[in-house]
C-alpha cells in the first residue's frame, strides 16, 4: 500500500480506513515504511528532473510483485500514467515503470475489479454525495466502481450532485498560484453539494478532499468532507 | 511608404513548412491518402451504389428529410405536382403579404409556374439576373428590396436538413439569401441521405470536370440566426428568418 | 500583430472572478453550451462518437505532416480555379497583402465576417490606419467592434455584453432609440449592416477548413453575413491558418459532422459555405477576384515540435473553453491575446511570447476534462505540462520560475528523499503549528506564496501521529506477530 503523502501527514485516519477495508476484502496489506511521496506536485510544476528523483525513488521502494494500492486518484495517476512519460527516454526505468504501472491500483478500482469486492459488508448510516476526482475519473477512468462500492454499504444513501465530475477548483499548485479563481470554482462545487442535499461528500482523493473541507470548515457547512475508505472499514458507522 | 516591400515566395515559404515538419526535400509522390487514390472509374462505382442505395431507400430518406427539416426551423410542405407546389408558394407569398419577389430559372421553375401563382396574389415575380441591370449594384438593389426569393435546389440531404445551391446563371447568390423569406423548391429525387453521400458526388462531379467544379456552393439548412446577445436564439438576422421547403413528389 | 496582454492575466483574472455580473453570465452562457453540446452528440453513442473524434484526429494528423504538399496542392487548384494564393510568414505580412489587394481596388470599406486569423493580424487596425473603413458583420464581432473590444470567446465573441450594453452601443454609434428586446436589437443590427453589404468593395472572411483537392475554403456560419461577405463586393479575400487543411473533399462531411456539435450544439450551422475561386463570367453576381492568404505566424514553431503539433489540429470549436472550470470563471479577457482558454494558453505562448504568456500554462487544474470534449483529441494537460516543464528547465527564452519556487521544490525533494528527513521536517512543523492551529485546523498560513489559500480555505493542521508512525504501533506487530 502506498498511502500517499497527505494521507501520512494530514489525515492517517483514512489510511488506517484503508487498511481496515482491504483486510477485509481478505487482502494481505503491507506498507513499505520508507515511502514518502509519488513526485506529482514537483512533476504538476513543471520540475520534473526532481520529480524523476522522487519518482526512482518510488520505483525502489515498490519494487516486487505484489499489487500497489493508492487511496488517491492523482497519485495512482501519477504512478501509473505520467511516470511513463516521465520515464519515456530512459528504457530501464520505463520498463521499471510500466511494471508498476500495471500492478497500482486506486483503492475503489482495486476492491471492486481485482479483490471482487463489490459487496462490501459494512454499513454506514448516511446521505452522501460523490465528487468524482478529476484524475480519478479522467485519467483512469474510474466512475463506477466507488459508486458500486457506496452502493453496497448498508444505510447509506447516494444522493448524486449536479456535475460530480467538474472540478473542484484544486489542482494542488494551482490554489496556491490562483487562489481567488481557485475559490470561485471550489464555490460552485459547494453550492452543488448543498442543494444534493447529502450529509457528507465522499471523494476518492486526499487532495479534492482537503480543498473541499477547507472551505467547508470556514464556512461553517454542517456537511461533512469523507474519502470513501472511512465508509467502507468494519468500524466505519458511528451512527 | 515603400512600395516594393519583399513578399514570401511560395517556394521559399513551402521550403520552411518543410523543415518544421522534419522533411529536406518535397515529396515526390502524392502522400498515401486513401481518400485521394480513388480514381474516376471507382469514384463512378461509389457513386453509383450511393444511387442505387437512396433509391432503395427513399420514402425513408424523405421521412428522415422531413423530421429533420422541421426540427431545423424549416416550414415544410409536401407536394405531389407542380401544379400543387406553385399554388403552395403563392399562399406562401400572400400569408408573408409579400409585394415584390425575385426568382431564379432552374428546370424546376419551368415546370412550376411560379409567376403565374405569385401574379394572382398580387406578387411581382421578378429573375434576380444580371443582364437585366445597369450594374451589379442595381441587382443588389432589387434583392435587397424583394420580400421572398423563390429557388431551386442541386440537392437536399436529409441527415442535415440542406439544400445544396449552386449559383450560375439565371441563379443568383442573393436570391436566397437576401429576402426576409425564402422558398426552397426540392425534387424528391434530388434529395440525398446524407454529407457523405453529397461529397462523394462532388468528387466525382470534380474529376468528371477535371476541376472545372462550381467556384461556390452553399448549404442552407434553416433560417439565420444567431445568438451572440445572451446567447438566446434569436432568428432572421442577415439571412432570411423564415425558410420554406416545398417538397414535390 | 493584435496586442499582447498575457503578462496580465494575474490581474485581470482577479478582477474577472471578483466581479459578480460577469460571474452570472458566465455560468449562464456556459451552462447553455455545455447542455446544447451534450444533447446535438447524444444521438451516436459514446463509441461512435469518440471512433469520430479519432477519425478527425488521425486525418489532422495526415494533413499536418504533410503540409507542405497540401499547401502546394491548394495554391495549384485555386490557380487554376481562377484565384490567388499568397503564403504570409506573419501577421505585417498577411496585412501588407490585404492593403495591396485593397490599394489596387482603390477599396474603401472592407465588410468582414468571422475571422480568428484576422484577430491575430489586428486588421481592423491595419485597414484604419489605411483609411479604409473594415466593418465587422457577425453580430457579436460588430458588437464588440463598437465597443473596441477583442473577442471574448472563439464562437460567442460578445457573450460579455448584456443587451441593456448592446442597447446602448447601438444608441451610441447608430443613434438608435433603447431597447431590450433581442430581436429588435438584430433588426437594427441587420439595417445597418445592409447598408454597408452593398457598398463594400470587399469582403474579408476566414475559413473553417481549406479542403487541399479541391482547393476550397469551406466557412461554417449561422447568420448569413458569411454569404453576404463572399458575395456582395467585388473581391473576396479569405485568411486562414496554414494549419486549417484537410487533404480531401470528402474528408469534409466528419468535420461538419464535428465543429458545429462542439461548438453551439448545433447538428449542423444554418449556412455552410464552400468557396473554390472567384465567380463565373457567366455567374449572376458574386466576386470577380478571389484571394486566399495563408498565414504562418508562430504555427511552424508548433509543427517543430511533434508534442506541440497536436495542437495545431485545433479546428476552434471553443469546446474546451466552455468546460474548462478556469475559463467559465476568468473569462475570455484574461487571457490576454486572441485565443483564450485551455487551447490559447498551449498556444498563445508558443504564437506570441514564451516568457511573456508564464502565468497561462499555470492557469490549470489539469483536470483534463478540455482534452474529453476536444473533437479531434488534442492532449491539452499535456501540452501545459510540457510549457511548465520550459518554463523550469527549458533554456533561456523559456525559463521564467522564480527562484524562490525552485528553491521551495529542491528543498522539498531533499526532505521527501527520506523517511527521516520527512519525519523530521514534520516534527518540527507539529511544533511550530501549535501557535496556528484551532481545533486541528489552520485559519491563516502566514507564509511566502501559499497565504492566499487560507483566505478563503481552512487548512488542516499535520496529524498529531503520522500515518507511518500509526502503522509501527497499530498494525506492524499484528502483521509480524
Amino acid at each position: 500500500m502506498c498511502v500517499t503523502c497527505l494521507v501520512d501527514q494530514f489525515f492517517p485516519e483514512v489510511g488506517i480506513a484503508t487498511v481496515n477495508s482491504l483486510r477485509k476484502a481478505g487482502v494481505d496489506v503491507d506498507f513499505p515504511s520508507d515511502q514518502t511521496c509519488c513526485g506529482q506536485i514537483a512533476f504538476n510544476g513543471g520540475f520534473q528532473s526532481e520529480a524523476k528523483k522522487i519518482a526512482e525513488r518510488f520505483l525502489d521502494i515498490f519494487e516486487g510483485e505484489s499489487y500497489v494500492v493508492v487511496p488517491s486518484g492523482s497519485c495512482a495517476s501519477m504512478i501509473k500514467v505520467y511516470y511513463l512519460e516521465l520515464f519515456q527516454d530512459d528504457p530501464v526505468l520505463l520498463e521499471r515503470a510500466q511494471k508498476l504501472s500495471e500492478r497500482t491500483h486506486e483503492l475503489s478500482e482495486f476492491l471492486v475489479n481485482v479483490a471482487g469486492h463489490q459487496n462490501i459488508d459494512a454499513s454506514y448510516h448516511a446521505k452522501v454525495t460523490y465528487h468524482d476526482a478529476c484524475h480519478l475519473l479522467r485519467e483512469l477512468g474510474i466512475s463506477d466502481e466507488p459508486r458500486e462500492l457506496m452502493k453496497s454499504v448498508e444505510g447509506l444513501e447516494l444522493s448524486e450532485m449536479q456535475d460530480s465530475d467538474r472540478c473542484c477548483g484544486f489542482g494542488g499548485l494551482f490554489s496556491v498560484k490562483y487562489p481567488e479563481i481557485s475559490k470561485a470554482i471550489l464555490e460552485e462545487k459547494l453550492r452543488n453539494i448543498e442543494s444534493s442535499g447529502a450529509d457528507i461528500l465522499v471523494a476518492n482523493d486526499c487532495g479534492c478532499l482537503m480543498h473541499i473541507r477547507g472551505a467547508m470548515s470556514r464556512q461553517g457547512m454542517k456537511q461533512e468532507a469523507m474519502h470513501i475508505a472511512q465508509l467502507l472499514s468494519p468500524d466505519a458507522d458511528r451512527s | 511608404m515603400v512600395e516594393k516591400e519583399t513578399k514570401t515566395d511560395k517556394s521559399d515559404f513551402l521550403q520552411l513548412v518543410r523543415e518544421a515538419i522534419g522533411r529536406k526535400t518535397p515529396l515526390l509522390y502524392a502522400p498515401d491518402y486513401p481518400p485521394l487514390k480513388s480514381n474516376y472509374t471507382r469514384q463512378q462505382e461509389k457513386v453509383r451504389t450511393i444511387t442505387a442505395k437512396n433509391l432503395a431507400r427513399k420514402s425513408k430518406i424523405l421521412d428522415q428529410l422531413i423530421e429533420n427539416a422541421s426540427f431545423a426551423g424549416w416550414n415544410v410542405h409536401r407536394v405531389s405536382d407542380h401544379e400543387s407546389a406553385a399554388e403552395k408558394i403563392g399562399e406562401i407569398a400572400a400569408s408573408v403579404k409579400a409585394k415584390l419577389a425575385v426568382r431564379t430559372t432552374e428546370t424546376i421553375l419551368k415546370s412550376v409556374n411560379v409567376d403565374g401563382a405569385l401574379r394572382s396574389k398580387k406578387v411581382t415575380p421578378v429573375v434576380l439576373a444580371s443582364g437585366r441591370y445597369r450594374s451589379k449594384s442595381d441587382l443588389k438593389e432589387v434583392a435587397f428590396k424583394a420580400d421572398l426569393g423563390i429557388s431551386g435546389v442541386s440537392f437536399a440531404i436529409a441527415e442535415t436538413a440542406s439544400c445544396v445551391l449552386i449559383p450560375r446563371k439565371g441563379v443568383a447568390r442573393l436570391t436566397s439569401l437576401a429576402p426576409p423569406v425564402f422558398v426552397a423548391i426540392v425534387q424528391a429525387d434530388q434529395v440525398l441521405e446524407n454529407l457523405d453521400d453529397y461529397f462523394a458526388m462532388v468528387r466525382l462531379q470534380f474529376q468528371k470536370t477535371r476541376g472545372r467544379y462550381p467556384n461556390y456552393t452553399n448549404f442552407v439548412s434553416g433560417p439565420s440566426r444567431t445568438a451572440d446577445i445572451e446567447q438566446t436564439l434569436t432568428i432572421g438576422v442577415h439571412g432570411p428568418g423564415i425558410v420554406h421547403m416545398v417538397l414535390v413528389g | 500583430m493584435a496586442e499582447v496582454k498575457t503578462a496580465k492575466f494575474k490581474k485581470a483574472s482577479s478582477q474577472a472572478v471578483s466581479d459578480p455580473k460577469l460571474q452570472n453570465t458566465l455560468e449562464h452562457v456556459m451552462g447553455h453550451f455545455i447542455e446544447a453540446r451534450a444533447g446535438a452528440i447524444e444521438e451516436f453513442g459514446d463509441e461512435s462518437w469518440d471512433q469520430m473524434r479519432e477519425r478527425a484526429s488521425s486525418i489532422k494528423k495526415h494533413a499536418l505532416e504533410n503540409l507542405d504538399y497540401y499547401l502546394d496542392l491548394i495554391d495549384r487548384t485555386i490557380q487554376k480555379n481562377g484565384g490567388h494564393v499568397h503564403f504570409a510568414k506573419d501577421t505585417q505580412e498577411a496585412n501588407r497583402i490585404v492593403l495591396d489587394i485593397a490599394k489596387k481596388a482603390e477599396a474603401k470599406r472592407v465588410i468582414k465576417s468571422k475571422s480568428m486569423v484576422s484577430e491575430e493580424m489586428g486588421l481592423n487596425k491595419a485597414l484604419e490606419k489605411a483609411g479604409i473603413e473594415p466593418v465587422e458583420t457577425d453580430l457579436g464581432e460588430y458588437i464588440i467592434q463598437l465597443a473596441d473590444e477583442p473577442p471574448f470567446h472563439i464562437i460567442a465573441p460578445a457573450m460579455h455584453k448584456t443587451k441593456q450594453e448592446v442597447s446602448e452601443l447601438f444608441q451610441d454609434w447608430l443613434r438608435t432609440a433603447p431597447t431590450q428586446d433581442i430581436k429588435q436589437l438584430c433588426i437594427i443590427a441587420r439595417d445597418a449592416l445592409r447598408e454597408k453589404f452593398s457598398t463594400a468593395d470587399i469582403g474579408v472572411s476566414g475559413a473553417n477548413f481549406v479542403v487541399a483537392e479541391t482547393g476550397t475554403v469551406v466557412l461554417v456560419t449561422n447568420e448569413g453575413n458569411g454569404r453576404m461577405t463572399t458575395s456582395t463586393p467585388k473581391i473576396h479575400i479569405a485568411v486562414s491558418g496554414i494549419e486549417k487543411v484537410l487533404p480531401a473533399i470528402e474528408d469534409v462531411g466528419l468535420f461538419l459532422r464535428l465543429l458545429p456539435r462542439s461548438a453551439t450544439g448545433q447538428r449542423i450551422t444554418s449556412y455552410n459555405t464552400f468557396v473554390s475561386g472567384p465567380k463565373f463570367s457567366t455567374d449572376e453576381d458574386g466576386p470577380e477576384e478571389f484571394h486566399l492568404i495563408m498565414v504562418d505566424n508562430g504555427r511552424l514553431n508548433l509543427m517543430r515540435d511533434p508534442e506541440f503539433r497536436e495542437a495545431l489540429k485545433c479546428i476552434r470549436c471553443g469546446a474546451c473553453l466552455n468546460t474548462c472550470p478556469i475559463y467559465r470563471k476568468v473569462g475570455g479577457h484574461s487571457y490576454g491575446w486572441v485565443y483564450p482558454g485551455p487551447i490559447g494558453a498551449v498556444i498563445t505562448p508558443v504564437l506570441t511570447n514564451i516568457k511573456q504568456s508564464k502565468d497561462l500554462p499555470y492557469a490549470s487544474t489539469l483536470c483534463g476534462a478540455c482534452r474529453d470534449v476536444c473533437p479531434v483529441k488534442i492532449d491539452i494537460p499535456k501540452l501545459l505540462l510540457k510549457l511548465r516543464h520550459m518554463a523550469v528547465e527549458g533554456d533561456s527564452s523559456q525559463r521564467s520560475v522564480s527562484w524562490i519556487e525552485r528553491l521551495m521544490i529542491g528543498q522539498w525533494r531533499k526532505t521527501v528523499s527520506t523517511r527521516s528527513s520527512i519525519e523530521r521536517a514534520t516534527n518540527l512543523a507539529r511544533f511550530l503549528q501549535v501557535v496556528v492551529t484551532k481545533k486541528g485546523i489552520i485559519r491563516n498560513l502566514p507564509l511566502p506564496l501559499i497565504s492566499g489559500w487560507t483566505k478563503s480555505r481552512d487548512f488542516p493542521a499535520l496529524a498529531p501521529k503520522s500515518f507511518a508512525q500509526l502503522w509501527q504501533e497499530k498494525f506492524s506487530e499484528e502483521t509480524d506477530g
